[in-house]
């Protein structure tokens, strides 16, 4: 296949805009799979994406189109991951492609990942190609949101696709606008060999199979080849593109998208936007905008049931063969036992990757409270990471403590422009630009510390907009905060995983606010138990739990030992549920209390 | 080996506020049929059970004297027909004060009932008429007299604290009458509110005035310090007793013997099984009638659950778990089982240990139920 009859492109839509749907005509309009084979989003593979409706990892696949000059056209659509956390990822997968198809639904218009995924394509000189969903809904208004796409973007729409995905209108029309206007690649033949990574996966048989752009050069197997950033190498005993499958063929020629395979065991050497090359005639600089991996978000993971712990870390395990932007360590936590910090992307992350772990590895887990990574500079001029509050150096090291600050972007139906100013701004948000998207959205941007975004603020402003919002971020820089650590002691102790890091002028709402609703959850026991919430060595708050008075079973009537011992289950079943921190058991929920207080 | 018999009779005058037990009010037009259904069932287990000897009978309810003295004849006879009794019997009835009189007592005496246990709750009317008692405290008094008359030495009787608008001299005059009458034994039961009950529909609509948990706990230091001082000695956690007198058919319950259960909804243990019969005394009576066995669950309890009830079921008593004992029925080693608790249980100062047992602190009393869900095994 001549390069100049390969297009490369990805998709861009907001959540629920269509993406999937529009994939999956494409495949089946090609009669890359049959309609037999077709499932619905076959690019989503994993239950949990196909329930939320996200896709976790970029996929790919092989089209053969037809284009209207009677040629036989070969277009890869390479899927990106459409949430905030995987920026990253995202920008790898358009870096890879010329071209991308903007999604956004009739009815609904521009939002703000939509908004932050352009300009990444911009960032990469793609060809955008506008194309407006869903113009089969009564509420669809195609005109508006094209005019809404020439104010904000700047992209001419007078050749927008108008299409719906769900009943087949306008996938032909795609189709020939890709083979139209998105660049064929303009890589050389007779170049050394560079290829992007954009994704990999890890297969139990073949090792970790890296999903490839060649830029220049070709692929066969049999070469030997080497990753420039983890300066890995290693022979390739396969190539092969998807349709979606992997199916192996001789050569990953110029400009195509496909898969390399060589016995690579570990995940992390094979780096999504790393560079590719042939280690016998290699290329003197790699390919641009390669980062290592950044968790931006941290938490502690504890199993329920501490023999769980082994099970933890395989777990852990597999899901990072999959995932290398997925970190962990072992911790320790008084209150928890044994557990691991984990690292993530962001919240979405986080979430996902709790879920997996509870629904496929059958794990029942305590969560800590999410941190960011603050910079702590101590007096003696030293500067430490911390991710875990309770490793705060105490009060009299610390001279100045810096927080990551993300530019956050809202877009949001003008009605709630205030409710989005005042979150905002009681988050600590410092006001940056306000811009009307048309006469009824508008786009506001905030510079706001990242760990307010990660404790409630988009819960709250999802809530308080009544879903209307969205929310895009990206971290901007490190500014000093006047943070102190939040302890909270039960019995007088403190309890380490309830540890927090707070704004010092946050600190006694929140304290006050945590101390109530533990005193709700704890149950009562034999003794009082004073519930305080401390900073250094200043009480904040305090509230108690009473003492339990007693706990008799009397009456026994006439011999039923069965219903006794089934009130006794129960009370058995309860403790189970309990951790025991010094005298103290305390519920699983207090632990998840301290994520989000109403 | 020796047998203790319970036998249920489900009827009561009036259902108190706060019963949750088997018992129906406004059924007495079954009471004949029931009672022959009862003896049928007596007569059968009698022939089953032959070859032990009845050494405890406990005769509950419900409110078994709402039964004329002839039904209550009948009854007697039957199981004195149909079983091996032995000549140390100890026959308890359930007396309700309002339903008794000197021929009803002494058709009790005359046919061996030994023991009398009389539900009194309070000595105070007002109290009384709260929880639903069709009797007076007259009416109490009197009747405790009335049978010692009659000849009743082994006497006891209920008292319950926690009572709603009950206060502490209240429970204080209560016990204080209790204890100037001519009973050997006092029981004494915190009320509780079970569901389904008269007191919890009243809970709910926010119209009980119990006493405070602190209030509460009081009442129960009060009582656990001053039925002692009257020389009344608790021996289980809601039982107190003048030496000698202690309970045995109670002691049954908490000390791994076996008994069997007659009448609707009562439960048996026997070779380690526990069964109990169904509680509607329609579909009761209509399996005797038709030759149906009226047991309706029946549960073998495997060794794991055999030792937890062990355990929790003696340490109920004041003597607690004997570990010879636990080891000789379990072929095995108690600490083997149950070491790692006890040490923590220990700390806690909520059990103690001698050379031969494992038993309750007072503390441990008051705070039963944590000690007792520690002794499920995982």
């Amino acid at each position: 296949m001549q390069t100049k009859n390969i297009r490369n492109f990805s998709i861009i839509a907001h959540i629920d805009h269509g993406k999937s749907t529009i994939a999956d005509r494409l495949i089946e309009y090609t009669g890359t799979l049959s309609k037999r084979e077709m499932e619905a989003q076959v690019l989503d593979q994993m239950d949990l994406e196909r329930e939320r409706g996200i896709t976790i990892k970029a996929q790919a696949v092989r089209l053969d189109y037809i284009g209207k000059d009677g040629e036989m056209y070969q277009i890869n659509l390479i899927d990106t991951p459409g949430h905030v956390d995987f920026t990253y990822e995202v920008s790898r997968s358009l870096a890879a492609c010329e071209g991308a198809l903007l999604v956004v639904d009739a009815a609904q218009g521009i939002e703000a990942q939509t908004l932050a995924n352009v300009y990444l394509a911009l960032e990469n000189d793609l060809e955008i190609i506008p194309v407006i969903n869903k113009i089969d809904l009564p509420s669809a208004e195609p005109e508006k949101v094209k005019q809404e796409i020439e104010d904000v973007i700047g992209l001419d729409t007078s050749d927008a696709v108008l299409a719906s995905a769900k009943v087949g209108i306008g996938i032909e029309e795609i189709l020939d606008a890709i083979v139209a206007k998105v660049p064929a690649p303009s890589g050389s033949t007779s170049a050394p060999l560079s290829a992007l990574i954009f994704d990999s996966h890890f297969d139990a048989y073949k090792g970790v199979i890296a999903y490839v752009r060649v830029m220049d050069g070709a692929i066969k197997p049999g070469m030997k080849l080497k990753m420039i950033a983890t300066n890995k190498e290693f022979e390739v005993t396969e190539v092969g593109c998807f349709r979606p499958a992997l199916t192996n063929i001789q050569e990953l020629g110029t400009g195509q998208v496909g898969f390399v395979a060589g016995s690579i065991k570990n995940v992390k050497d094979v780096r999504v936007g790393d560079t590719i090359t042939d280690a016998t005639r290699p290329v003197a600089k790699a390919l641009p905008g390669y980062r290592g991996i950044n968790p931006m978000v941290y938490c502690g993971l504890y199993p329920v049931d501490s023999s769980d712990y082994d099970n933890l870390k395989d777990a852990l395990e597999k899901l990072q063969l999959n995932d290398a932007s997925l970190l962990f360590e072992p911790e320790t936590s008084i209150a928890l036992g044994f557990g691991y910090r984990c690292g993530f992307l962001g919240l979405l992350h986080m979430d996902v990757i709790q879920e997996r772990l509870e629904r496929e590895y059958n794990l029942s887990l305590i969560t800590t409270a999410p941190s960011v990574i603050y910079h702590v500079y101590k007096t003696n001029g030293e500067m430490i990471k911390i991710d875990n509050p309770s490793h705060l150096p105490p009060v009299t090291e610390i001279e100045r403590i810096d927080e990551p600050y993300v530019r956050a972007t809202v877009i949001v139906p003008n009605d709630y422009v205030g409710t989005v100013m005042e979150l905002s701004q009681e988050k600590r948000g410092e006001f940056k630009d306000m811009k009307y998207l048309d006469v009824n959205r508008v786009m506001v941007t905030y510079h706001i510390p990242l760990s307010e975004i990660i404790y409630d603020y988009f819960d709250r402003l999802k809530s308080s907009t009544r879903g209307y919002a969205s929310l895009d971020y990206e971290i901007t820089d490190y500014q000093t905060s006047k943070l102190v650590k939040l302890d909270i002691l039960l019995n007088g102790d403190p309890v380490d995983a309830l540890s927090v890091i707070v704004h010092k002028d946050k600190a006694a709402h929140r304290g006050r606010q945590l101390a109530e609703k533990l005193k709700g959850i704890i149950p009562q026991q034999m003794f009082e138990i004073p519930i305080q919430a401390a900073v250094g060595n200043k009480v904040i708050a305090r509230e108690t739990v009473r003492a339990m008075r007693k706990d008799v079973l009397a009456k026994c009537y006439g011999g039923d030992i069965s219903r006794k011992r089934k009130l006794l289950e129960k009370q058995k079943e309860g403790k189970k549920r309990m951790k025991s921190v010094g005298n103290v058991e305390i519920p699983q929920e207090a632990f998840m209390a301290i994520l989000k207080i109403d | 080996m020796n047998l203790g018999l319970y036998i249920h009779i489900p009827f009561c005058q009036q259902k108190c506020f706060y019963c949750d037990f088997p018992s129906y009010a406004n059924i007495e037009d079954l009471q004949e049929d029931y009672v022959t259904a009862l003896r049928r069932e007596i007569a059968a287990q009698g022939g089953i059970f032959s070859a032990y000897v009845v050494d405890t009978i406990y005769i509950g309810g419900g409110t078994p004297t709402v039964l004329s003295a002839k039904l209550l004849k009948q009854i007697i006879a039957e199981v004195k027909q149909a079983f091996v009794i032995s000549p140390e019997i100890e026959w308890t009835i359930e007396v309700n004060p309002g339903t008794v009189d000197g021929e009803k007592l002494t058709t009790l005496f005359q046919n061996g009932v030994n023991r009398l246990s009389f539900g009194v709750q309070s000595f105070n009317d007002h109290l009384l008429k709260g929880i639903g008692r069709i009797h007076d405290q007259q009416q109490s008094i009197e009747a405790i007299n009335l049978a010692e008359k009659v000849g009743f030495q082994n006497m006891s009787l209920d008292l319950m604290y926690g009572l709603p608008q009950q206060t502490m001299d209240d429970l204080r005059e209560s016990m204080l009458q209790a204890t100037k009458l001519p009973v050997k034994h006092i029981s004494i039961y915190g009320l509780k509110v079970e569901p389904g009950t008269v007191f919890a529909k009243l809970e709910e609509k926010n119209q009980l005035a119990l006493p405070s948990e602190e209030v509460d706990e009081a009442m129960y230091e009060l009582v656990m310090s001053s039925l002692p001082q009257y020389g009344y000695q608790r021996y289980e956690i809601s039982n107190f007793a003048r030496s000698g007198f202690e309970s045995k058919h109670n002691l049954k319950y908490w000390q791994d013997q076996p008994y069997l259960g007659l009448g609707a909804s009562a439960h048996s243990y026997f070779e380690a099984k526990r069964f109990s019969n169904v509680s509607n005394v329609k579909e009761y009576m209509q399996r005797i009638s038709t030759g149906v066995s009226p047991q309706e669950q029946c549960e073998k309890l495997d060794p794991k659950v055999l030792m937890e009830e062990f355990c929790f079921l003696a340490l109920r008593t004041k003597s607690g778990i004997d570990i010879e004992k636990f080891d000789a029925k379990f072929s095995s080693n108690f600490f083997y089982a149950y070491g790692h608790i006890i040490d923590r249980l220990k700390t806690k100062k909520l059990i103690e240990q001698d050379e031969k047992h494992i038993y309750l602190t007072e503390l441990g009393m008051k705070y039963g139920n944590q000690v007792f869900c520690e002794f499920l095994l995982d």
